[in-house]
């Protein structure tokens, strides 16, 4: 019975595809824990926490103040966000009697440096901010900016945001 | 009948091979996974730094020595840079002898949007300072500029400028 060739020929296929099949799990297993696409997925998602909080922290409707700060609170921790925090009501009153509607928009952004172990980036971007005051037409500028962005429980945030010096760095 | 059996395993454990060999495929190919910048320190360092050199010797400019500006404009543009190159610097070069102004470009801050393949896209802060021979005044301009880099035969060049315009 074992001298059967189509039963030795089906054994040797099995075997075959036995080792093809080790071999796949293993590229899926290594493509899946790769180190450096581990580091992309980092950077691709710390980009997107950027782009998003900048754009944030660079919109606020006086007529929406209190909602737009808590989208501020929850883009930012650390120093900024004590300092949003802590500032609140003497903001809140100085944006209601301003009556301005400013509306921030990500032009282009990039991660300049990220650090995965700590848990710190830096993100630059090119934006455009438009300022609707209460008369007459919006103000449209650009500007660049500077965000660190510190890894919390809830996401990469933003910890620090400035405007880009001239000076090299 | 085993023999049928054998052979259903086989086609199993071969079509579980090519299933895992396409969902590999698929995490190698996510653009994000593809994209260099950063994962590549030394390739995201040198992109960086030929970018920085090109956009500071295209963006400044001596009334009294014209050609470096026309050999570097020469030497680094490719494609579509050359004509969005003249858009935006043309002007200021035409007026800058008139008003005996020499012009020099810094890039103070970059950043990587995408590395891979041979191309690059960066975001550039730039620091352009104006000083009039004249009286020897000088006024600074933020610049922000995003830069698409190809490189060819072991050289970066600048293939688009986008100035936000």
């Amino acid at each position: 019975m074992d001298e059967d060739p189509v039963r030795r020929t089906a054994a040797a296929l099995v075997a075959l595809a036995a080792v093809f099949a080790l071999w796949g799990g293993w590229s899926w297993y290594a493509a899946a824990h790769d180190d450096g696409d581990a580091y992309s997925r980092v950077r691709a998602e710390v980009l997107r926490a950027g782009e998003q909080s900048v754009q944030n922290l660079n919109t606020l409707d006086y007529r929406t103040v209190e909602p737009d700060l808590r989208t501020w609170r929850e883009s930012t921790t650390g120093e900024l966000h004590r300092e949003i925090t802590d500032g609140r009501a003497a903001f809140v009153d100085r944006v209601r009697k301003a009556r301005t509607v400013t509306s921030g928009r990500v032009l282009e952004a990039a991660v300049a440096e990220l650090d995965v172990r700590s848990g710190r980036a830096r993100v630059l971007a090119a934006v455009e901010i438009t300022v609707t005051p209460p008369e007459g037409d919006p103000v449209v500028k650009q500007d660049r900016l500077v965000a660190r962005l510190d890894r919390t429980g809830g996401g990469w945030k933003v910890s620090g945001l400035g405007r880009a010096s001239g000076e090299a760095s | 009948m085993r023999t049928v059996a054998l052979g259903v395993v086989a086609v199993l454990l071969a079509a579980s091979g090519v299933w895992a060999r396409q969902e590999a495929a698929g995490l190698r190919d996510d653009p994000v996974v593809r994209n260099a910048a950063l994962t590549d320190g030394a390739a995201t360092s040198e992109v960086k730094g030929a970018v920085a050199e090109m956009v500071g010797r295209l963006f400044s400019y001596d009334h009294a020595a014209p050609e470096r500006t026309r050999k570097a404009a020469a030497e680094f543009l490719t494609g579509d840079a050359a004509g969005q190159y003249e858009g935006v610097f043309g002007k200021v070069r035409e007026e800058a002898p008139k008003r005996e102004a020499v012009l020099s470009t810094r890039v103070t801050d970059s950043a990587v949007v995408s590395l891979r393949d041979g191309r690059a896209r960066l975001l550039v802060f730039a620091d352009q300072r104006t000083t009039r021979t004249s009286d020897g005044r000088s006024s600074h301009a933020p610049a922000m500029l995003a830069v698409d880099a190809v490189r060819r035969d072991g050289r970066w060049r600048i293939a688009g400028l986008d100035t936000f315009g």
